[in-house]
This record gives structure tokens, sequence and C-alpha cells, in this order.
């Protein structure tokens, strides 16, 4: 009977009905275009790190990570070479050779990151050979060639085919140095990286550091980076135990965490959303039922108690709640899976928000439907919960108080 | 009760004057106007122990030029400081290049030491400020605090001193954060001209993870009267002096 009554106050006051279904469903589209927006963005920032240069999982001797000097450095490349060839798990993977030195160019001298690649191998691995702005990627068979940052260029004033002086400390602690011809300019759009990385073909640069068969870590690619954490501890399993192998939500842990932190004020932000929306939609119910005061002191006249009145109520609520979000989360995930696939291009933003770890113009929305899912159910908790008050407050006037209501 | 606190306030100072006297006489005795020396520093790591053979010129605490006439493979490299600035000369590329802020806090020549250490012409006189916290005969230990304006970089500096030979038995250096970060011991106390030296200074780290790490210097020849010809004190002498 409840049922019935319910359905029967839906659809003959239809006006009223369509507004609390449309401020409803309105309500569960922002709510999951919001949280898609804002996830999305911050799977874009870490992939771009990720995929930029860090890569999805590093190989490197315990103790590097809190001390990254040569007392750390993989004395035996080509034995964990081949433990990774021999791992079906991974894709790709290849040696590098981090140090610190200092470039000097004709008139400036700056503290910056060197590092030996294998250039062919970095192809795949990172998105190095894709940043060049300016001249030519190295090769494997380069020597005194260097691919350096453009900001870093800037600030030793040199260009395509510029000398630039390296000098740093070999292995052995004796001083290495070296003249490079700078072969390739890159920019990523990480401004502290494009402004103190140089990178030189690994197999010449371990003549200058004497670090032949050596290296300071392995960067990998798995095949199913989704299943990273699985794929990282197996991959734990094989190696002698002096090494770790270590994925990128350690190693980009200050930038996980800051995102975090980010989701945190996002959530803050949009729950002040939901108060005024709780309220909105709790104002709403509550004008509904007191225009319906002498209908409801009528039913109750009729013999209806408190209770069924309660649960007429409720089942109207919960017939267009349910209807709302049904059809506010088929809109609002299907905006997600749009936008996932067809990022929004907002010209601009990655320069102006370089700094942040913004490379690209594009802020794609993250289609998850766990995501999805708890949003929906939020705003249909809400819903029920905004007319509690409303229906307590209408319970407690008598049949007759009801139909003299004005 | 006044002639409490005025007692304790005199006592106070007088430490206070006697722990500043205890540093300029020490800074006196290991400083000259110039002085030409010949080292071996002995840098012991992880990966092992490797010795490096250097002569320096200095003058004062504002100018020093130094030259690497050991391993073979770093002969000839050369150094110069004035005042807060440094550059080196690197033979083998024939390069004259200055070191940058940025790169101050980094090892100088694989040592304990960083190029800050090197070029810092910090005075324990002028720069801090001393209280007497111990004294035991010949011995006394003192606390050394920057002063608010000084350009240091650590928090505090315990020092041991020799009171009869004027020269530092022991220093151990605090990070801003009243961290114990290293100890420097110094030994083998011998006469030069008017000076007393010790012969034999040795850096620890005390980080977890350089507990292999040491870094001494053996002072081989050390010469307080000789004057220094004004030329190792400018970028000329890099290129110059190198060979």
């Amino acid at each position: 009977m409840r049922f019935t009554l319910a359905l029967k106050n839906i659809l003959k006051s239809k006006g009223r009905s369509l507004t609390t279904l449309l401020l409803s469903m309105f309500t569960t589209i922002l709510f999951i275009s919001y949280v898609a927006l804002m996830d999305g963005s911050h799977h874009q920032i870490i992939k771009s790190s990720v995929e930029i240069y860090t890569g999805y999982a590093h190989v490197n001797l315990k103790g590097y990570r809190d001390e990254s000097s040569y007392e750390n450095l993989i004395e035996d490349a080509h034995s964990i070479d081949i433990i990774l060839g021999d791992d079906a798990s991974i894709k790709e993977y290849a040696p590098r050779f981090e140090t610190y030195a200092l470039l000097a160019g004709d008139e400036k001298s700056v503290g910056s990151m060197i590092v030996g690649i294998v250039p062919s191998a970095e192809k795949t691995l990172s998105k190095l050979p894709n940043s060049l702005i300016k001249g030519e990627y190295l090769n494997d068979n380069d020597t005194n060639a260097i691919y350096i940052g453009s900001e870093l260029a800037e600030r030793l004033k040199v260009d395509i085919g510029s000398q630039v002086a390296m000098v740093g400390s070999s292995i052995d602690y004796s001083i290495a140095a070296d003249l490079f011809i700078v072969k390739g300019i890159f920019k990523t759009g990480l401004f502290d990286f494009d402004a103190q990385s140089a990178f030189v073909n690994k197999p010449y640069l371990d003549t200058v550091m004497m670090s032949e068969n050596k290296a300071t870590y392995f960067t990998l690619n798995f095949h199913d980076n989704d299943r990273i954490d699985q794929a990282t501890a197996m991959l734990q399993n094989k190696l002698p135990s002096e090494y770790e192998a270590v994925n990128w939500k350690t190693l980009l842990t200050a930038l996980v965490q800051a995102m975090l932190v980010d989701s945190l004020f996002g959530y803050i932000s949009i729950s002040i959303f939901f108060i005024v929306i709780f309220f909105v939609i709790m104002i709403f119910s509550y004008v509904n039922i007191y225009t319906r005061a002498r209908e409801i002191g009528l039913l109750r006249a009729l013999g209806l108690t408190s209770k069924d009145i309660f649960g007429m109520l409720f089942v109207e609520v919960l017939l267009l709640a349910t209807l709302s979000m049904v059809v506010g989360t088929i809109i609002g995930a299907s905006i997600a899976y749009h936008y996932e696939l067809h990022p929004i291009v907002i010209s601009g933003i990655a320069e102006t928000y370089k700094e942040y770890g913004v490379v690209s113009d594009e802020i794609p929305m993250n289609f998850d439907l766990f995501t999805i899912a708890w949003n929906a159910l939020t705003i249909f908790m809400l819903n029920l919960a905004a007319i509690i008050y409303p229906v307590a407050k209408i319970n407690k006037l008598t049949a007759m108080e009801a139909m003299r209501y004005v | 009760m006044k002639y409490l606190i005025s007692l304790l306030f005199i006592t106070f100072s007088l430490h206070a004057n006697e722990a500043q006297s205890i540093i300029k006489k020490l800074e006196k005795n290991l400083r000259g106007d110039y002085m030409y020396a010949t080292m071996k520093m002995i840098v012991t790591s992880k990966r092992g122990k490797r010795t490096v053979k250097i002569e320096s010129w200095s003058k004062g605490n504002k100018k020093s030029f130094i030259k690497i006439l050991y391993p073979k493979k770093d002969r000839g490299i050369t150094f110069l400081k004035i005042d807060n600035q440094m550059w080196q000369y690197i033979p083998k590329i024939e390069r004259t290049i200055k070191i940058p802020p940025s790169m101050m806090l980094q090892s100088w020549m694989g040592s304990d030491f960083t190029n800050d250490d090197i070029v810092k012409e910090s005075s324990l006189v002028e720069d801090y400020r001393a209280k007497l916290l111990s004294k035991k005969g010949n011995s006394a230990t003192l606390e050394l605090i920057p002063n608010e304006d000084a350009a240091v970089v650590w928090g505090k500096i315990i020092i041991t001193v020799d009171l009869k030979n004027a020269v530092p038995v022991k220093e151990t250096y605090y990070d801003d954060m009243m961290k114990k970060v290293r100890v420097m011991t110094f030994s083998k106390v011998e006469q030069h001209g008017s000076h007393r030296v010790p012969m034999v200074m040795e850096l620890k780290p005390l980080d977890a993870n350089k507990k292999k790490n040491s870094t001494k210097i053996i002072f081989e020849k050390i010469n307080y009267d000789a004057k220094i010809d004004p030329s190792y004190f400018t970028k000329h002498a890099l290129k110059r002096y190198s060979r």
C-alpha cells in the first residue's frame, strides 16, 4: 500500500517530483565528474613523472635510495642484467649510471646530474627521446656527445655544437673530466629536471668515470604495470638479498603523498558543497512535505499511523533517489569514460603549471567503477538523510493540526 | 642575594673571557701570515683507501693555492681560493672552471671535506661565542656557538684544547638540529718556527652510512716563514703552476 501511495503521489505532483529528481541527478553527475577529474589529473601528473624519466620500477643496491653515493653502486651490472633478462614479467630494462658533476660552458659553470644511459633502450623506457626540441637524440655509438635539458642549456649559455666541459668524480674518487659537444636539447616540461640534467651514452661515460660493468640502478617496465606491487614483490624474490626492487609508488613517495594531500583538500572542498546540497534537498523536502500537511492530516484521520506516513514519504524519496542515482550515475560515468578516452584540453595549462609537474595540456578524467559507485551511493544516502527531519517534524502534528495547517 | 647574583655574573664573565682568550691564542698559533705545506691525504671509504699528495701555499685565511701531486691521474690539478670563491684547473681538458655555490657542499677530491670546508674562512674568534665547559690541567673543553650574523653551517662546535701547546685535540661538530655530525682529531704536535702544529688531522663523519669513512691529513712539510710570491694567488697561476 505504501509503495502504491508513494507512486501515486510522485505521479500526481509531477513538477515537484521532477525538481527533486533533477536536483539529485545533477548532484550525482557533478560529484562523479568532479572526483573523476581530480583523480584523472593526479594520475596524469604521476604518469608523466613516471614515464618521463623515473620509470615504473628500479633495481638498486639496498641503501642506495638513502645514500646515492658511489658506496652503493651495483658492482656487477652484468649479473643483474641476466636476472632481469630471464624474468618474463619484465617488458624492457636498462642500466643507468647517475652522478653529479660540474658542467661548464665558456662563461658559466653549473652543478648538474649527469646520467649514463643506453640510448636505444631509453626509447621505450622513458620519454627522453620524445622530448627532443633541438638537434639530435643520442645513439649507442656516441662518444663525446651530450644531450642536455633546455633550461640547463640556457643557464650554461650553450647551443647545439657548443663545447661543454664536465668535471666530476670517477668511482675511485679521482677527478673525472672530459669535453662534450652538445648533440641535442630536450624539454620535458619538468622545470627542475630540464634545468639540472644531462645525458651521455653510458659505455662512453663509463670510460670517463671508470664505471664499466657498474650501474647506480636498473630502470624497468613490466608487461602489466597495473599490477606493479605483485610484479615488484615477485622480482624481489629473484634478486640476491643485497639488492632491492622498488616501484614508482616508493620512488615517487613525495609526489604520491602530495597528490593524497591534494585529494584530501579536494574532498574537503566538495564536502562544503555537499553540506549546501544537503540543506537544499532538506529545505526542498521540508517545503514539499509541509505543502502536503492537509493531505497528511487527512491520511492520519483515516487511520494511518505516523510510522505509515514516514514509510510512505520514505518510499517516495527512495524511488526518486534511486531513479536519480541510476540516471545520474549513467550520465556521470559516461562523462568520466568519454573524457578518460578524450581528455579535456586547456591550451597553455602545462606552461602555467610546469613547476607542479603538469607536462601536458590534456586533463583526462579517471573512469573507475568503484569510485563512481561510492560517489553515487554518497549522494543517494544524502537524499535519504535529508527527509528524516521534515518527516519527523510533520509527524509531531496531530491529524487535526495537520489538516488545519496553512 | 644581590651579592650572589653579582658573583655568578662575574664568574660567568670571567669564564667567557677565559674561553675567548684560549681561542684567540689557538688561532694565533695555528695561523701565520704565510704558509707553505706539503701533505698527504688518506681517504678511507667502503670502496677502499686512496692517497692524495698535495702542495699548498696560503696567505692568511683569505687566499690559498693548492696543487695535486699524486695520484698520477690527478697530477697537476690546481685549486685557487680567494675569499669565498674557488676555481680549479684541469690539465686534461685545459680548462679553468669556477666552482658554483651549488657545488660547495660536494666532497672535495672524494674526501670527507667539502668544497665549503676548503673555501670557508670562518674564524673561531670572530664567528663564534666561546664558553668554557671544563678545565683540567693543560686541557680545556670549550663550547663554540656561532654568532647570529656568522655565515657558518654548524649549530655548535665542542673543542678540546691542549693549553700548553695552544693546539686543538678534538673538535666535535653539530648541525643546526644539534645532532653530532663529525669529529676531527689532532695529533703529533711539532714545533715549526714560532708555531706549534698538530701534524696529523683525522676527520670522521658520524653518519650511519659512512661508518667506514675517514679522511686523514698528514703534514709532511710546513713552513710559516717563507714569503710566498703573490703570483700564486691569481687565476693565471692555476695553469702556470699546474706543470
